[in-house]
């Protein structure tokens, strides 16, 4: 049952990244702007232009450079990047991974704080510990991303030079030093992925601690921690997973901010940077790309699912 | 006592730190990771920086951009000036320990006359672009070589010694594979190819056996030592980390410093900030096809509504004076005749304007965000033209878009930035042209256009000086555009890095350059 659901999901997937992929296409083109002429600067000439509009296939008219490029992407090839002429899946898939290993462990953290923070907010609702949670989570809420890597930058590795300023190394190759490196971009993502999920877990245990079920247990006599642990966490996490699912896919597509302030090689700043270089095959590639793992990332949220609300599999 | 011992030599020894101070790289910051390794291929000006600390030609800039003998000992034109003589240097060798020799160079030479290699100077000596057309490469003995030019072309050294082109840099065969792909640049100088980590760094390693010119760095020429064993490129895409990794000491070296880190920079002990002002031009252009702004009065009229001088003191302080000239004020061409401009008087631009019929008409600038002085010279350009009541409405687009605009020459006025041109003949010939095949062009002359023309087969010096006076003459009286001031290269570097010095080819060099 749950293996034809998943399949069933993953067809649907299929119109929806090939409109992702017409959609990418299109706009891009619209855009102003010519690869080759960035790459030539002011200096170039109509001719020297022409050339390399023709060696990069530029030339071609648009539905012919389309079916290129998809026709290619069918076959697992997502062509090679017009600045640096490196084919696009294998930098996809490298700069995928230095953004997971944030983004999961960011979220991971940001689940374990949000989570029970936000039901006991929501057991000591208008309580001074529930204003303070709630007043906490939306000042991390509000705070852009790039000031708050900013300051811990600023403070963390400029103040106190307990970390590294910038770079990035793999976990393959120093896991201390990598630790090291993304300590500051984890903490700031959890930071504001707390003040998210913090206020999603109190609302759901808010609607669950009024249903009668948890009156029940009360009036059974059953302690406080264990009415919580047992009836309101589990219950109120249905909804907080759904949202972990849309704002983990939202992540993995790319933290383009922070990677950009803390110098991380990730998804992100690859995008940013082929779009402002106009580097089709990279921005068509990685939107295609960040598309399948969001569409991938909600579907294991729904399959999940039941696990915590079996009446969904019940229905 | 002991246990806080052992966990902070742990410590360090985890992070790195006991081991690695003597071995540490020299680092720079990018701003942007290179291209590629290869010279002249697919470059921009990071990727220039980094393949010029490995790679040299038979000729190379000097400090004032002039072209100078680098791996060639001599160089000699025959009377007609159609035929040079490269005479080598002795006892150069390359990165893999083969003797540089007449055979390397001839073969380097034909590698990028072929169109299969996209040399970005191709067109500059094939005849395409007009300025000069190699009919014959030959190399008569081990250590001559000469190529031989349809015409002569006073350019031919330029070119060959731009950056851009790569300094048509002399490489060993085995720097591309048995299919001819690019493998890593084999060259001759101070360092040599170590790892490229891409959007990370670019490591280069000292090459034990470089053969350095006698003398002080002179521009891309000169004497060359690489003091460090390592040298690291780090990209940095950000200013505000690029700064906070400089005064944290995560690199020595801040290349490229942008405007709004200068005060900051400035103000820290520790920290040592110079200028040096560069052969890139910032300009407002004005679209001389405009049914406004073709009218040659009211292009006056904003000339003379500006107060360069000040507002270029405002920008940036002293770090460059304020410079009417195509040519850049570091240029050996730039003479007193080029230094002359009209002063600021809000009343005659208010005349021209009235004699003009201009009424308050809305003007369009384009503008981007990108290069912080160029959005800068515009807002302040709009309140200086406002009090004449010339009314400038600003556009402010992406790089990109505001290129593909300049392209196109759909624009009413751009606040603009060229790329260095190190030639003056380059530097008037990147603004002039006929617009209906080129609309990029801005200054459309026919009169200046074959002055121009004149200059790039005049090796005359004195005779190619009057020529740029008169055109500059002429410039100024046609004011297709408003040129500010050459933006200066800052360079910002940690206590304890000796030798660092910006350069008016506005690239980062790192030979001669040592940390305590």
């Amino acid at each position: 049952m749950t293996a034809t659901y998943a399949l069933k999901r993953l067809a649907m997937a299929v119109p929806t990244l090939l409109l992702v992929a017409v959609a990418v296409f299109a706009l891009l083109r619209l855009v102003p702007g010519d690869p080759a002429q960035l790459m030539l600067g002011d200096a170039a000439d109509a001719d020297q232009l022409a050339a390399l509009r023709e060696s990069m296939g530029l030339n071609h008219s648009l539905p012919v450079q389309f079916f290129n490029w998809l026709g290619a992407a069918l076959r697992g090839d997502l062509g090679r990047s017009l600045s640096n002429d490196q084919p696009v899946l294998p930098l996809i898939l490298e700069r995928f991974q230095v953004t997971a290993s944030i983004v999961l462990l960011a979220v991971a953290l940001a689940a374990l704080i949000a989570i029970p923070l936000g039901t006991i907010a929501a057991w000591k609702q208008n309580s001074l510990l529930d204003i303070a949670v709630v007043g906490g989570a939306t000042l991390l809420l509000s705070i852009p991303s790039f000031w708050l890597g900013l300051l811990m930058l600023l403070f963390f590795g400029l103040k106190l030079g307990w970390v590294p300023v910038i770079g990035y190394v793999g976990f393959g190759e120093n896991p201390w030093q990598a630790l090291l490196y993304i300590v500051l971009p984890v903490v700031t993502l959890t930071l504001i992925e707390t003040g998210v999920l913090t206020r999603m877990a109190r609302s759901a245990a808010i609607d669950v601690l009024r249903l009668e079920y948890v009156a029940h247990a009360r009036s059974k006599g059953l302690r406080e921690f264990t009415v919580l642990r047992r009836h309101v966490l589990p219950n109120a996490f249905a909804p907080t997973l759904t949202l972990l699912g849309i704002v983990l896919g939202n992540l993995l597509g790319g933290i383009a901010v922070i990677e950009t302030v803390f110098t991380i090689p990730g998804l992100g700043r690859l995008l940013v940077d082929g779009i402002y270089a106009r580097d089709y095959p990279v921005v068509q590639g990685t939107m295609l790309f960040v598309a399948a793992i969001y569409v991938l990332v909600n579907l294991l949220t729904d399959l999940l699912y039941p696990f915590f609300d079996p009446r969904v599999a019940a229905e | 006592m002991k246990t806080a011992s052992l966990l902070a030599g742990l410590a360090a020894a985890a992070l790195g730190i006991l081991p690695a101070v003597a071995q540490e790289p020299l680092r720079a910051s990018l701003n942007s990771d290179i291209r590629s390794t290869q010279p002249g291929g697919n470059r921009d000006a990071n990727t220039d920086a980094v393949t010029l600390h490995m790679v040299e030609g038979l000729v190379a800039l000097d400090e004032r951009a002039t072209p100078v003998p680098m791996l060639a000992q001599t160089v000699e034109v025959s009377p007609d000036g159609r035929t040079y003589t490269f005479t080598l240097r002795q006892g150069v060798t390359f990165h893999n320990g083969a003797p540089l020799t007449s055979a390397e160079v001839l073969w380097s030479l034909r590698r990028y006359m072929d169109p299969a290699t996209q040399w970005r100077c191709l067109p500059d000596l094939n005849g395409r672009s007009g300025i000069a057309k190699v009919t014959d490469m030959a190399a008569p003995d081990a250590r001559t070589v000469t190529v031989t030019l349809e015409q002569p072309a006073a350019l031919f050294l330029s070119i060959i010694a731009r950056p851009d082109c790569g300094e048509t840099a002399v490489l060993h065969p085995s720097s591309v594979g048995a299919d001819g792909a690019w493998v890593k640049p084999v060259g001759t100088g101070p360092f040599m190819m170590g790892e490229w980590r891409r959007g990370q760094f670019v490591e280069l390693e000292r090459f034990d056996g470089y053969a350095s010119l006698p003398g002080e760095r002179n521009g891309l020429a000169g004497g060359k030592k690489a003091q460090v064993a390592k040298l690291r490129f780090v990209v940095i895409p950000d200013s505000s980390a690029a700064k906070a990794a400089l005064l944290a000491g995560n690199v020595d070296v801040l290349s490229e410093v942008p405007a709004p880190e200068l005060p900051d920079l400035r103000r820290s002990a520790g920290v040592t900030v110079m200028a040096a002002p560069t052969m890139g031009v910032t300009a407002l252009l004005m679209q001389t096809r405009d049914p406004l702004l073709k009218d040659a009065r009211i292009r006056r009229a904003i000339a003379l509504s500006l107060d360069v001088p000040e507002l270029v003191t405002a920008m940036i302080g002293d770090d460059a004076p304020a410079n009417a000239s195509p040519l850049p004020s570091a240029s050996a061409f730039r003479s007193e005749a080029q230094a002359a401009r009209p002063t600021r008087d809000v009343a005659a631009a208010k005349r021209l304007l009235a004699e003009a019929g201009y009424r308050g008409q809305t003007i369009r600038m384009i503008t981007n965000r990108r290069y912080p002085n160029v959005y800068d010279a515009a807002v302040a350009s709009q309140a200086m033209a406002a009090e004449a009541g010339i009314k400038i409405e600003l556009e402010v687009l992406d790089w990109a878009t505001q290129l593909d605009r300049y392209t196109r020459g759909e624009y009413q006025m751009m606040s603009f930035i060229y790329s260095p041109r190190l030639d003056p003949s380059l530097s008037y010939e990147m603004l002039s042209g006929p617009k209906d095949t080129q609309p990029r062009k801005v200054w459309e002359d026919p009169e200046a256009l074959a002055l121009i023309g004149r200059s790039m087969t005049t090796t005359d010096t004195a005779a190619r000086q009057a020529i740029f006076d008169e055109l500059y003459k002429r410039f100024m009286d046609q004011v297709p555009m408003v040129i500010l001031y050459n933006q200066p290269d800052y360079m910002a570097v940690r206590r304890g890095v000796q030798g660092a010095r910006p350069w008016a080819g506005g690239l980062t060099r790192l030979w001669n350059v040592s940390r305590d």
